[in-house]
């Protein structure tokens, strides 16, 4: 596994639940990259010469082979072990943050709050603004996404940050470390595809949505230094969280507590919009809104780029990706295997020619692989009419 | 500074997948799991002691080996095991959280 960065922010783990984390990192790492891939060799040799025996084709879509597959001995041990792996990674990070939550809280107060006399650095500092009557969209608050407890946007004390500190580590975790040491892989996927696909692109407002802890958000700000950087949440102890920490990577970013579907800035605003991984945590309609608000958002010229996990090309990668919906509390993103995001952003207002599709291989090294041996990340694309940008 | 009074919930909010036809299968997987884990960290808790000793005191496996618990060490261990039961038993109590008390307060 890949060193993680420590910072002020994360609690440090002792003896102990140091050894559990990297216990956990290992078993995931050996469920991905020794067992994971049996489920495909299980469903080519055994499962898909079954069907065909009885209904003489094969599989049409990811449903039928769920119906086999999780009858499948092998299928189940491996499903079961992933699912506790998951919950343990949670286990794993939260009680080093239970033991120092006080001081975490204190931390990040006082990292929020640095520098803000400093009559020099004002200016340079970035923001929170959290807004205690925004209701939490369903899709957040009816399952813990991911499995952490509390989900990403329970307070259970004031100033609360433990469900940032929990969430960074965690991710880490999740991803065997390939996230890297400030768990930027994603932002640093998007600004790469950016930089290649869109090279003369130098964004002066630019808003993540669905930041989060603000990890790719910190990758953005730091790319274009000069830029106005937002990024928005829905979660209030990530957001807090994610000031204190984005302060401390010496970053500047305005953050605020807002639902992507509907924000309070002004038409035609930002240069740049991102998100990173979000759109398959939302619901069939909020899609829909958050892309026209995000159309609503672009300055003529401007760009928006969503990084979007890929939901597979045959119907068994499909199913093994839909995994995280069934078991993952990834409630939505079993729909996005059936959706075509270039239709829901025409639908959003966005017109044929603007939008796009693309798959993008990094030049990073994506080590651990939870569902697929082969990853591309997809991207949908939206460059709005106009000049600027 | 905040006192926190109130912890993260232990389990995730949401649904609990059934693996196995029998959910005493599920709960022996998870309990492999968290046993499995429970022993790397001895192990590693386990090198780091001996290293040190070796390192500092060049103290011998044999001493290790040799080493009788006074009633102070005893108790301490005592509570190592019990936190030890509690992680191995956590199946068990999320069964318990799903289909009792849940149920319960629905009826």
């Amino acid at each position: 596994m890949k060193d993680f960065k420590q910072h002020a922010l994360l609690p440090t783990p002792q003896h102990d639940e140091q050894a559990r984390q990297d216990f956990v990192g290992a078993l995931r790492g050996h469920l991905s990259g020794r067992v994971m891939p049996g489920n495909y060799q299980l469903f080519e040799r055994r499962v898909a010469p079954l069907f065909a025996a009885e209904h003489g084709r094969a599989p049409a879509d990811e449903q039928e082979i769920r119906e086999w597959m999780t009858r499948e001995p092998y299928y189940q041990f491996w499903s079961a072990l992933q699912r506790r792996s998951q919950e343990l990674l949670w286990e794993s990070v939260i009680d080093p943050t239970e033991r120092e939550w006080s001081k975490l809280i204190h931390r990040a107060r006082s990292k929020a709050g640095a520098k803000a006399s400093a009559r020099t650095n004002a200016r340079k500092r970035g923001s929170l603004r959290l807004d205690a009557a925004l209701t939490v969209p369903r899709y957040h608050a009816a399952a813990d996404i991911h499995l952490q407890p509390g989900g990403y946007h329970t307070d259970f004390t004031a100033d609360d940050v433990a469900a940032g500190a929990i969430y960074d580590k965690g991710i880490n975790l999740y991803m065997g470390g390939a996230l890297g040491a400030e768990n930027d892989l994603m932002g640093n996927t998007l600004l790469a595809y950016l930089r290649e696909r869109h090279p003369s692109r130098q964004p002066k407002r630019i808003l993540d949505l669905g930041c989060a802890i603000g990890n790719s958000t910190v990758v953005w700000a730091k790319a274009f230094p000069k830029a106005e950087v937002h990024g928005i949440d829905v979660g209030a102890p990530v957001l807090r969280y994610a000031h204190a920490r984005a302060e401390s990577l010496g970053a500047r970013i305005h953050f605020s507590q807002q639902n992507a579907e509907r924000t309070d800035f002004c038409d035609h605003s930002f240069d740049l919009v991102t998100s990173h991984i979000m759109l398959h945590e939302t619901s069939k309609s909020a899609l829909l809104r958050i892309l026209a608000e995000c159309r609503r958002l672009l300055k003529p010229g401007g760009l928006m780029l969503h990084l979007e996990i890929p939901r597979g090309r045959t119907p068994i990668e499909q199913f093994m990706h839909n995994w995280e919906s069934y078991n993952n509390n990834e409630t939505f993103s079993r729909y996005m295997t059936r959706i075509d995001l270039t239709a829901e952003a025409r639908g959003a207002g966005f017109t044929a020619e603007e939008v796009a599709l693309e798959e993008f291989v990094p030049t990073m090294d994506v080590t651990q692989m939870n569902y697929t041996e082969r990853f591309v990340w997809n991207i949908l694309v939206a460059a709005k009419h106009g000049v600027g940008g | 500074m905040t006192d926190p009074t109130q912890p993260p919930p232990e389990f995730p909010k949401g649904h609990r997948p059934q693996v196995f036809s029998d959910p005493a299968i599920d709960q022996l997987y998870d309990g492999y799991v968290i046993l499995g884990t429970e022993l790397a960290v001895a192990f590693d808790r386990i090198d780091t002691l001996e290293r040190l000793l070796q390192e500092r005191l060049g103290m011998s496996r044999a001493e290790i080996d040799a080493y009788k618990p006074n009633e102070v060490v005893e108790a301490e261990r005592q509570a190592r095991r019990a936190d030890l039961a509690q992680r191995l038993l956590r199946p068990f109590r999320e069964f318990r959280d799903d289909r009792i008390t849940r149920g319960s307060r629905r009826r």
